[in-house]
């Protein structure tokens, strides 16, 4: 997918599309969107469609720094807790180490 | 350019097998196609089992490619793509997930159910989203060769020794003749492509650059018109308007002969507790380079390819006595194949099976350094004798 082959109006329709996707719990989307139209809506000499595009970007990058936050402290606590946590952090566990923690 | 890609897909392959124990495990688990099994008293047996493995595999495969042949002749596209959009999502989520585990296992990491489902829906969902909707192209690529490398991982761990050394080479056999023979099922879809003027299954070939699909309607000008950016509008449009059974392909239409080879393995339940089935479709042929008034000159590989190709060198890597000797070299027989099957794609501009000579020159060196260069190095190691 070429985005120098699309037209503004299409451009903005897939920025918006990911965009609204990324609420879906989908924070790589949001990543992919930020990523991919970058270019678009910061660096390109303006066009009409480029401030939606670019208000698009901003929020998904917001919305991707949340989810970051959110996910890292939840590793972190539970990296750190795990074993203390006894039973409850083998139910919440999908692989357990061997060996002493 | 079609280099890189096959080496990274070699590469994720390797570097699992390495060190993810799981993919050379023999858990006794074999797949419904392959019911002999291998471990028997007497060699005669186990070569008798091996060949009759083969045999049963090929055959589902034969059936598979006429059975796709028919419902495209008969332009049950609905069905295709409900079948692609299955296997796909089958493999994206269930093989990835099991992958992910088998990794963390290998590196003792623990994880949480929560975190690894939100790992998981992403790339899946997203991947989804690249391969058969739009998305950057790097992404597709990227997850192209993620699911040929995962894919090939299933194979290595579940085909029995003899018989995944029988089955590549009756493969590259059936490749070469389903496109070249005038009666292969294989020559049969691409020509009726190429009446009706359409991309074939977009969703599983490897494409190297972007090309624009054309519109059927268009008949002023039936070729791609990719480089033309004066008219985005209504290339857009026709691009929606086509009738192609993946939305948005990127594939030039069928006016290039392509030659595609599908290949369909069903992996019936295996004898575990998850019961799944999983459909994939492989299209082990390279298509020729666009070679018209457009820019773009997208060079295509079938995903299959690239499944094959990985899986002899992870074979080769898992199970040699030669250990990084026989992978390099089976690596480079590949690469070298693969170089001269471009080439020919070059001088005979038309689509050819990408199979073939690589694996040919694959099996051969797999071979020849497994049983005569390795023990010449050890000999030579072990005199302490350098040359």
């Amino acid at each position: 997918m070429n985005l120098e082959r699309l037209p503004n109006e299409e451009k903005l329709s897939l920025c918006r599309k990911y965009y609204l996707g990324g609420f879906a719990f989908l924070p790589f989307l949001w990543l992919v969107n930020v990523v991919w139209f970058f270019r678009e809506a910061f660096v390109k000499p303006v066009y009409s469609e480029q401030l939606q595009i670019k208000t698009y970007v901003k929020r998904s990058a917001f919305g991707l720094l949340l989810w970051v936050a959110v996910l890292t402290t939840w590793i972190t606590i539970f990296q750190h807790f795990r074993a203390e946590w006894g039973e409850v952090g083998d139910y919440l566990s999908f692989t357990i180490p061997l060996g002493i923690p | 350019m079609l280099f890189v890609p096959v080496t990274l897909c070699m590469v994720v392959v390797v570097a699992t097998i390495k060190s993810v124990s799981f993919y050379t495990q023999n858990d006794g688990q074999r797949l419904i196609y392959t019911p002999f099994p291998e471990d028997t008293d007497t060699v005669a047996q186990r070569a008798v089992n091996s060949i009759l493995n083969a045999t049963i595999m090929i055959t589902v495969i034969i059936v598979m490619t006429l059975v796709l042949v028919l419902l495209y002749k008969y332009r049950c596209y609905k069905v295709i793509q409900g079948w692609l959009f299955l296997s796909s999502l089958l493999l994206l989520f269930f093989f990835s997930y099991i992958y992910l585990k088998e990794v963390f296992k290998t590196y003792n990491v623990a994880m949480d159910y929560f975190t690894l489902a939100v790992i998981i829906w992403n790339f899946g969902v997203v991947g989804m989203m690249c391969i058969h909707w739009k998305g950057p192209l790097r992404l597709q690529q990227a997850y192209l060769i993620m699911i040929s490398a995962l894919m090939a991982l299933v194979f290595i761990k579940y085909l029995p020794e003899w018989t995944a050394w029988l089955i590549l080479a009756v493969i590259s056999v059936y490749d070469l003749l389903a496109v070249l023979c005038p009666k292969g099922p294989l020559r049969i879809l691409v020509e009726t492509a190429q009446e009706r003027n359409e991309p074939i299954f977009p969703a599983l070939i490897y494409s190297s650059t972007m090309v624009w699909l054309v519109n059927m309607a268009d008949t002023d000008r039936p070729k791609r018109n990719s480089t033309d950016a004066a008219s985005p509008q209504q290339e857009t449009a026709d691009a929606v308007a086509s009738p192609a059974p993946s939305s948005l392909s990127q594939d030039d239409g069928g006016f290039t002969p392509t030659w595609v080879n599908q290949q369909q393995h069903q992996l019936g339940p295996i004898q575990s507790t998850e019961d799944t089935r999983r459909e994939i479709q492989e299209m082990p042929s390279a298509r020729p380079p666009v070679d018209d008034d457009d820019e773009e000159r997208g060079v295509k590989l079938g995903l299959g390819d690239f499944i094959f190709y990985s899986m002899l060198v992870g074979k080769a890597s898992a199970t040699a006595s030669g250990d990084w000797n026989t992978t390099l070299a089976c690596f480079v027989a590949i690469l070298i194949g693969l170089c001269l099957t471009l080439l020919l794609l070059a001088i005979f501009k038309k689509a050819l099976p990408a199979l073939p000579i690589s694996i040919f020159f694959g099996l051969v060196f797999y071979f020849a350094t497994d049983n005569l260069v390795q023990p010449f190095m050890d000999r030579l190691a072990l005199h302490q004798f350098y040359i």
